[in-house]
C-alpha cells in the first residue's frame, strides 16, 4: 500500500505546525498520521486512529501531557499508553490499549517520521522553513518536475501522502517565503493542469 | 460486476421521506449502488424509478419512502408502536454521512460516548460511567439491550431537569435500530426513536431518523431539531472513523465492558453473513 | 432582541457564537427549516420577503442580512470586533459569503439534500479554502517588520470577519471538502474554539470539558 522506502526519513510537519494543545493531521505514503506536543516539548507522532473504535485522535485535543480522542474520551499519555477510560473509571487499563507509536526526529525546523527509519534525518541548509504546499500528484511526477526545472534558491524535500499527492517542504535559502511560496505554486499549476 | 449483498438486495429500504418531497424537483438517490429518481405529483402520488430498468418494489409506510431491488424475502420493518392512536409520527429529516450503514448503526447503540459527543443533551461530565447491562440475541434475529442507564441532563425538549434515564436498544434488522427511552413526564412510559439507514454506497448512507413520542407539549419541530442536532453531532465523529467498513474480527478494535452492545451487533453480523459495509473477520484487507 | 434561527445553518450560527462571545443573551426562536420549510409561511416572509435566517430583531431594527447582524451587535457592545480602520474587513466578510455559497452550498447538500452541485460547489471551495490558508499561514509566520498574528486581519483581537469565516470552515468536511493538508486553517481553528463565550454549532466541537481551559 505504501510506496514508503524504509529505513528512510521524511518530513511530515514543520516544528511551527506543532503548537501547544493541538492535534497535527497528515498523511505519509497511506497512513494517516497525527502528530502533537507535550509540555516538555517533545513531539509525539501516532498512527491517527483510536484503537478503540478507530476515530482519528487528529479530531481529538490535547490537554497538557494527554491526547484525548474525541468519539469517548479515552486519555493517552505521551508514551501512547492509554491511561484512562471515562466509561469505566476504575479499570486499571490493560498494556495492550495503546496508540501505534512512529519514529520521529526534529532536524532543520522540521518534524520526520519513517518506517524503521535509520541514522539521522537529512541535513538541510540554513535559511527559513517553507510553506508547505500540496501537489495532487504522485511524489515521482515532482521529483521528475523538479529535476527538469530546478527551483533556485529551495531545498526541498518530499512527502509522498499516499499514490496520487505529495507535499513539497524545504528551506528558502535567502529566508524570502513569498517568492518561495510563488515558486511553489507555480510548480502546483503546471504539474496539476497538465494531463 | 460482484452482486451485492443478498441480504440487503432482498430486503426493504428507506429512500426518501414523504415530507422531503417536492412536486416541482425530482430527488436524485442511490440504494446499494443503484441510481434511483424519487417524483411525487400535485396530487400526493409518489414513484420511484430506476434509469434502464423496471420500476423496484416500493411502498409508503410511517412518511418514508422504502425500496426493495430484489425479491422481498420479508415485509417491511414492522413498527406496532406506530399503530397506538396517541403516538403520532415525526419524520425527523434525512441526513446524509459519509459512513458505512453499520457505522452508523453501532454508534446508535453506544452510551460511552453519549456525555461527549452529546454533552449536556444526553449525558455529561463527570456522570459518563457507563453501568452493567445486559445483551440477548431477539428470537427472529438480531439483539436486544436492556437495563442501559445513563444520567442525562436534558434527555429530550420537554425535560426540565436531569435525570437517570432507562433505556432498551434493538437492532431487528442489520440498518434498523431503535431504542425506548422512559418518557421524561410519563415515567413508566417509553418514547420511541428508530435510525433506519438506507446504505447508498458501502462507504455512505442516509439516515432516516423517526420519533414516536408520547405527547408531552413538545411541538414536532423541537423534536425534530433536538434530533438533528444530535445526528449532527456524530456525523463528525462517523465520517472521521477508519477504516470506514465496520471490522468484524475479534479484536480488530478494542471494545470494553461497555461496549457489549458493539460487540453484539459485529458479531450477529457476522453470523447472518452480511458484507455490505463490514470488513468480514476472514477478508485480507481489500483496500481498507 | 430576538434571533430568528435554525441551529444548522452556519449564518445562524455566526450570530449566536458572536453574542457568546460578547457576552450577549439572544431570545432564540427556532424555525423548523429541514424538512418543515418554515421559514417559506407568510409569516416569515412578512418578516423577510427573502425567506432566510437568521433574522436579528433588535427594538425596531430588522436585519435581515447575518454580517449586518454580525456588524450590529458589535457596533453596539464591542468595537473591538469591528476593526473599522481596517479595509480588509470588507474583503474577508466578501470572503465570507463567497465560502458560504461553496464550502456552505456542499454541506447543505450533502448533509441535507439540499439542491445543487456539489462537486462544483467543492471546487470552488477549495480555490477559496488554499487562499485561506496562504494568508492566515504568512500572517502567522509574519514576515517583514509584522509580528505573529492569530486572526484574519491584523492585531491582536478577534474580529466578526474570522466568525464569518469560521462558521463555513469548520464544518466544511461535512460537505465532503478537507482540512487535512490546511495546517494553518486547523491552527485558527482551535485558536477560534477556545475564545471565551465560544458555543458549538453540532458537528463543530467545543473544547472537551474537565479540561481547565
Amino acid at each position: 500500500m505504501s510506496g514508503l522506502q524504509p529505513g528512510v526519513w521524511y518530513a511530515i510537519a514543520a516544528e511551527h505546525d506543532l503548537p501547544k494543545d493541538h492535534v497535527y493531521r497528515t498523511m505519509l505514503g497511506g497512513h494517516e498520521l497525527a502528530a502533537w506536543r507535550s509540555t516538555d516539548g517533545a513531539v509525539h507522532v501516532w498512527e491517527d486512529r483510536c484503537p478503540h473504535r478507530g476515530v482519528r485522535f487528529s479530531l481529538g485535543e490535547v490537554v497538557g501531557d494527554e491526547l484525548r480522542c474525541q468519539y469517548h474520551a479515552w486519555r493517552f499519555g505521551k508514551t501512547g499508553a492509554c491511561t484512562f477510560i471515562p466509561a469505566q473509571p476504575d479499570l486499571k487499563v490493560p498494556r495492550t490499549i495503546h496508540a501505534a507509536v512512529w519514529p520521529v526526529a526534529l532536524s532543520a525546523g522540521l518534524v520526520w517520521s519513517g518506517i524503521e527509519p535509520t541514522g539521522a534525518p537529512p541535513e538541510l541548509p540554513p535559511g527559513a522553513v517553507l510553506r508547505a504546499i500540496p501537489i495532487a500528484r504522485a511524489a515521482a511526477s515532482v521529483a521528475h518536475a523538479l529535476v527538469k526545472e530546478p527551483l533556485s534558491g529551495l531545498a526541498l524535500v518530499l512527502q509522498p501522502l499516499d499514490e496520487t499527492a505529495t507535499i513539497v517542504r524545504g528551506i528558502a535559502l535567502d529566508d524570502d517565503l513569498v517568492r518561495a511560496d510563488h515558486a511553489l505554486l507555480a510548480l502546483r499549476r503546471r504539474l496539476e493542469q497538465a494531463a | 460486476m460482484t452482486p451485492v449483498d443478498p441480504i440487503l438486495w432482498n430486503d426493504w429500504h428507506p429512500v426518501a421521506a414523504r415530507c422531503m418531497l417536492d412536486p416541482a424537483r425530482a430527488h436524485e438517490t442511490m440504494l446499494l449502488g443503484v441510481p434511483l429518481v424519487v417524483t411525487i405529483n400535485a396530487d400526493g402520488t409518489i414513484a420511484v424509478q430506476r434509469v434502464d430498468h423496471a420500476a423496484p418494489h416500493q411502498d409508503e409506510r410511517y412518511g418514508l419512502v422504502w425500496v426493495c431491488l430484489g425479491t422481498p424475502t420479508r415485509e417491511i420493518l414492522p413498527i406496532p408502536e406506530a399503530d397506538e392512536p396517541d403516538r403520532p409520527i415525526v419524520v425527523v429529516g434525512s441526513v446524509g454521512v459519509r459512513a458505512s450503514g453499520p457505522r452508523v448503526i453501532e454508534n446508535f447503540l453506544d452510551l460511552g460516548h453519549l456525555g461527549y459527543v452529546h454533552a449536556r443533551y444526553l449525558g455529561d461530565d463527570p456522570h459518563t460511567r457507563v453501568l452493567p447491562y445486559t445483551v440477548e440475541p431477539l428470537p427472529e434475529g438480531g439483539i436486544i439491550a436492556t437495563q442501559c442507564k445513563m444520567f442525562q441532563p436534558q434527555a429530550s425538549p420537554a425535560a426540565t431537569e436531569g435525570f437517570m434515564v432507562d433505556y432498551i436498544y434493538k437492532v431487528e434488522r442489520p440498518l434498523a435500530t431503535c431504542l425506548y427511552k422512559a418518557n421524561p413526564v410519563q415515567r413508566d412510559r417509553f418514547d420511541i426513536i428508530f435510525l433506519i439507514v438506507q446504505p447508498v454506497t458501502e462507504e455512505t448512507s442516509i439516515a432516516h431518523p423517526l420519533l414516536l413520542c408520547l405527547p408531552d407539549g413538545t411541538t414536532p419541530a423541537a423534536l425534530r431539531a433536538f434530533q438533528q442536532t444530535i445526528f449532527m453531532q456524530d456525523k463528525p465523529i462517523l465520517e472521521n472513523q477508519v477504516p470506514k467498513r465496520l471490522p468484524l474480527a475479534d479484536g480488530a478494535e478494542l471494545p470494553i465492558a461497555a461496549d457489549k452492545s458493539s460487540v453484539a451487533y459485529r458479531r450477529w453480523l457476522s453470523a447472518i453473513g452480511l458484507t455490505w459495509g463490514v470488513i468480514r473477520a476472514d477478508e485480507k484487507a481489500r483496500a481498507a | 432582541m430576538i434571533l430568528y434561527d435554525a441551529h444548522h445553518l452556519a449564518p445562524c450560527y455566526a450570530v449566536r457564537l458572536l453574542a457568546g462571545c460578547l457576552g450577549v443573551t439572544l431570545e432564540l426562536e427556532p424555525l423548523d427549516v429541514y424538512p418543515g420549510h418554515a421559514n417559506q409561511t407568510e409569516a416569515f416572509l412578512a418578516l423577510n420577503p427573502l425567506g432566510t435566517l437568521p433574522v436579528l430583531v433588535d427594538g425596531p431594527c430588522i436585519i435581515t442580512d447575518w454580517l449586518e447582524a454580525l456588524a450590529h451587535l458589535a457596533l453596539t457592545h464591542d468595537r473591538a470586533w469591528f476593526p473599522a480602520e481596517h479595509a480588509a474587513l470588507i474583503g474577508w466578510l466578501g470572503m465570507a459569503r463567497d465560502l458560504g455559497a461553496s464550502a456552505g452550498a456542499a454541506r447543505l447538500i450533502d448533509t441535507f439534500g439540499a439542491p445543487g452541485d456539489a462537486a462544483a460547489a467543492r471546487a470552488q471551495a477549495n480555490a477559496l479554502l488554499d487562499e485561506v490558508e496562504r494568508r492566515l499561514w504568512f500572517s502567522e509566520r509574519g514576515f517583514g517588520e509584522r509580528i505573529g498574528q492569530d486572526w484574519l486581519i491584523e492585531g491582536p483581537h478577534p474580529s466578526i470577519a474570522d466568525l464569518a469565516c469560521f462558521v463555513f470552515i469548520a464544518p466544511c468536511e461535512d460537505g465532503g471538502l478537507s482540512l487535512r493538508d490546511r495546517p494553518a486553517l486547523r491552527r485558527w481553528c482551535d485558536r477560534v474554539r477556545f475564545l471565551p463565550g465560544f458555543v458549538s454549532m453540532s458537528g463543530v466541537f467545543p473544547p472537551m470539558a474537565n479540561t481547565g481551559r
